[in-house]
């Protein structure tokens, strides 16, 4: 099957400032792919050239087999990052709308609001005016506005944005559903770790240029960190001699445990050569563990690593941890 | 692509018209201008005050107090209000004669119009009291003070209260050393009705002018008299026609001023009307961000165009709801002679044209601003451009054949709103300019939706500094 998704050196400037450089990417049809980035990153401006809303300066691309989003811009749901309601209009009236604007026929565009509605929840606000809805219901008629018209691509920029956990929840649920249903789904957010809970596919970009683009699997697989976790039951510090002994062990380094105290808990690197199951017997068997944890891969540290790469380490893992991390959310994905 | 574009024009339309704002105000507007129409002639109908009361009369020059109880007497108040309803009815019955009206309101007008002096002029009762010329004007001022002029006319002579005094002095009548007539004073009561002191004061200088032709020997020996004098100088009234190429033509009077107003009013309104509205929208797409929803779905162009044809519907429905008042009104007043229903065409087509100029340079300003504070300062000129016809109605009614007149005609913008003036005016245009003026219109739309739709695509995702009109003309210049 063709890809859904197509571009070939996109570059688009604003005065001054490149936002996207030189960018070639495919998405295969059917993939659920997360776009991912901090604020700034061009991701938007990706987007936007993709839809057609903004041109490229230089660059091709391709979508659902089209040379440009405009001509099957009925087969693609578009929930953009700047995104609003009519205030005036009415819930259903709205949502009937834009399913004619995107080509649903006029009888039912009515009852597809509808049945969208009552299928998350609002049912009972058809009648109300966009203006009376409290901010997630808002997002929830947005998100209805962008598949109500069943299309084939779904664009969904920061859809998580401004979204409570039990929204999130829902939202999260949808959006697989929509995968489930076949559909081929891209959507942005700044916020890694929801990229990780969703996506099969990720696209990283960075200062408009795109540092990853791979499978979750092939990620997980090519960034394993190799670290093991523990908890020592005793003296960390003798237990973190005992397992330095071990030859499978290259590294350990005492860090502040869950309880706070400095120096209760140890990160462990193995030695490339090392199997990660055997290593962990092999260090439950040195000292007596509270807790022996490996670590997985995460994303923002994924990404860290490469932007530190390029960027010849000079910019220190933690102030770009501190940019990017929203503030409610666990750093390590465990 | 037309589908779409149908459905963003139908949006526009509901949301504009179905609503409760537009419907009470459209529908509201005759029924407010028919309670305007009815009060006025209900105020018509009511009497003016009953006065009743004495004026007092120091008469120092003498020969003028006599003049004065003369005026004042019952059957001469009852006489000056026969004889201003008789002009009054004879008057009303030349106007409804020039604008041509059937026999029978050129019959009925006479009645209406004398009915109307009977109710507008106060019944009074007033009483001359002549004083001793000698008398002391600061004493006798002092009832004055205290008058009540309502008070019940069947009060005793003697404790009537008084209304004025009027001191005239010998110069009024006979010319002083600088050969110039001396003022006359004239002390009138706290809260007297404004047109009962007009009457007095009328009155009196009457007296003054009438004594003054009394005094004049020369004028005496010529046998003049005051009223003699007064009927020479009454000023002579013309019958004004104008001749046509097919014969003559009675001149409307104030009528041809109103034509070329009201439809200049009616178009530039209406144009006005929607380009605000077609702003209005698009500014609040932009800032409640529903834009770009929108143009995932259809593409700036075929929203423009959709919200712009949208509006021009509402217009269009205002424009036809207004003039249809207009004609009914003519019809039903017998006016519709002085209405070409030609016009009525031509101020359709040049509806279409000024509305789509002005709707898509205001569709641009909309788009690319965020907020509709920071729309004022760039559509200022767009709103000052189309004020330029309302100052130029009176010159060009009246002259619509000069060299002026002739030269706006093919001045972009704002030519359809001259047209239209030069049109109702009154001598024609020569025929071809007409359609010379339509072409100009055309190509203007073409042009200005052209520029708008090139802001407007780059605009409606533009948010933050609102951009000033070099930025604008440099996004139209971009490819």
């Amino acid at each position: 099957m063709p890809d859904a998704i197509v571009t070939r050196n996109l570059t688009k400037t604003f005065g001054k400032k490149v936002a996207v450089r030189d960018l070639s990417l495919a998405i295969p049809t059917g993939s659920l792919c997360g776009v991912i980035g901090p604020n700034g990153a061009g991701k938007t401006t990706t987007i936007r050239m993709i839809m057609s809303i903004i041109f490229p300066d230089s660059g091709e691309l391709s979508v659902l087999g089209k040379a440009s989003a405009v001509e099957s811009k009925d087969r693609i749901g578009y929930l953009p990052e700047e995104r609003g309601l009519y205030k005036k209009m009415r819930v259903a009236a709205f949502l009937a709308y834009i399913a004619k604007l995107k080509g649903v026929d006029s009888a039912a565009a009515g009852k597809k609001a509808a049945h969208w509605l009552a299928r998350v929840g609002l049912g009972d606000v058809a009648r109300k005016k966009c203006e009376e809805l409290s901010k997630g219901m808002q997002q929830k008629v947005q998100f209805i506005a962008s598949v109500i018209h069943e299309p084939d691509l779904l664009i969904l920029d920061e859809v998580f944005s401004g979204l409570d956990p039990v929204n999130r929840r829902l939202m999260r649920e949808l959006i697989d559903e929509q995968h489930r249903a076949g559909r081929t789904i891209l959507f942005s957010t700044h916020a890694m770790y929801e990229a990780e809970q969703l996506c099969d596919r990720i696209l990283m970009i960075h200062d408009g240029r795109k540092v990853l683009d791979s499978t979750l699997a092939q990620i997980r697989a090519d960034f394993d960190p190799r670290t093991i976790v523990a908890e020592p039951d005793g003296d960390p510090a003798a237990a973190a001699e005992l397992l330095r002994r071990l030859p499978i062990i290259r590294e350990v380094e005492s860090v502040a445990g869950d309880n706070g105290r400095p120096g209760s808990q140890l990160t462990i690197r193995l030695v490339d050569s090392a199997q990660p199951p055997a290593a962990l017997a092999a260090i439950t068997a040195a000292a007596p563990m509270r807790r022996v944890e490996l670590t997985r891969v995460n994303l923002e540290d994924v990404f860290i690593d490469l932007v530190q790469t390029e960027a010849g380490a000079t910019i220190s893992r933690d102030a770009l941890r501190a940019a990017d991390s929203p503030a409610l959310e666990p750093a390590h994905a465990s | 692509m037309l589908r779409k574009t149908l459905f963003v024009a139908w949006r526009e339309f509901s949301s504009t018209v179905f609503t409760k704002g537009f419907l009470l105000g459209v529908l509201m507007m005759p029924v407010i201008a028919a309670i305007a129409i009815g009060g006025a002639a209900l105020t018509d109908r009511l009497k003016g005050p009953r006065v009743s009361g004495s004026i007092a009369v120091i008469d120092r020059a003498g020969g003028v107090a006599p003049g004065i109880s003369a005026r004042f007497s019952k059957d001469a108040l009852k006489a000056e209000k026969d004889k201003a309803a008789e002009a009054m009815a004879a008057e009303a019955k030349r106007q409804a004669e020039k604008f041509g009206l059937p026999p029978e309101q050129v019959q009925a007008a006479p009645a209406i119009a004398a009915k109307v002096v009977d109710n507008a002029m106060a019944d009074a009762d007033i009483s001359i009291d002549v004083l001793a010329p000698d008398a002391d004007a600061e004493i006798e001022k002092i009832p004055l003070a205290t008058a009540d002029a309502r008070q019940n006319s069947d009060t005793p002579v003697d404790v009537r209260p008084r209304l004025a005094l009027a001191v005239i002095p010998p110069g009024a009548i006979a010319k002083g050393a600088d050969g110039e007539y001396a003022t006359f004073d004239l002390f009138t009561a706290p809260k007297l009705d404004f047109q009962i002191k007009l009457r007095i004061e009328r009155k009196i200088s009457e007296a003054v002018i009438d004594a003054r032709v009394q005094n004049d020997p020369a004028l005496r020996a010529s046998g003049h008299t005051a009223e003699s004098i007064r009927e020479l100088m009454k000023r002579p009234e013309a019958r004004v026609a104008s001749i046509t190429a097919t014969g003559e033509k009675k001149d409307l009077g104030v009528g041809q001023i109103f034509l070329p107003m009201a439809f200049m009013g009616l178009l530039l309104m209406s144009v006005m009307t929607g380009g605000q509205l077609l702003l209005t929208s698009t500014v609040e797409e932009k800032s409640s961000r529903v834009m770009e929803v929108l143009l995932s779905a259809v593409s700036p162009v075929q929203l423009m165009l959709g919200k712009i044809v949208g509006q021009m519907t509402v217009s269009l429905l205002m424009l036809a709801m207004y003039s249809g008042v207009g004609v009914a009104g003519l019809v039903a007043f017998s006016f519709m002679h002085i209405l070409d229903p030609k016009l009525l065409i031509y101020m359709f087509i040049f509806f279409f044209i000024s509305f789509f100029t002005i709707a898509s340079l205001l569709a641009a300003v909309g788009s690319a601003v965020s907020e509709m504070r920071e729309a004022q300062t760039l559509q200022t000129p767009i709103i000052f451009l189309i004020m330029i016809p309302w100052l130029l109605v009176l010159p060009i009614s009246r002259a619509p054949n000069a060299a002026y007149s002739v030269a706006l005609s093919f001045v972009p913008i704002i030519n359809p709103f001259v047209m239209m003036i030069r049109l109702t005016g009154s001598e024609p245009p020569p025929f071809w300019q007409i359609p010379v003026a339509i072409a100009i219109g055309l190509a203007t739309v073409v042009f200005s939706v052209w520029a708008a739709a090139k802001v407007f695509r780059i605009g409606v995702l533009m948010y933050g500094k609102p951009p000033n009109i070099r930025t604008l003309i440099k996004w139209v210049r971009m490819a």
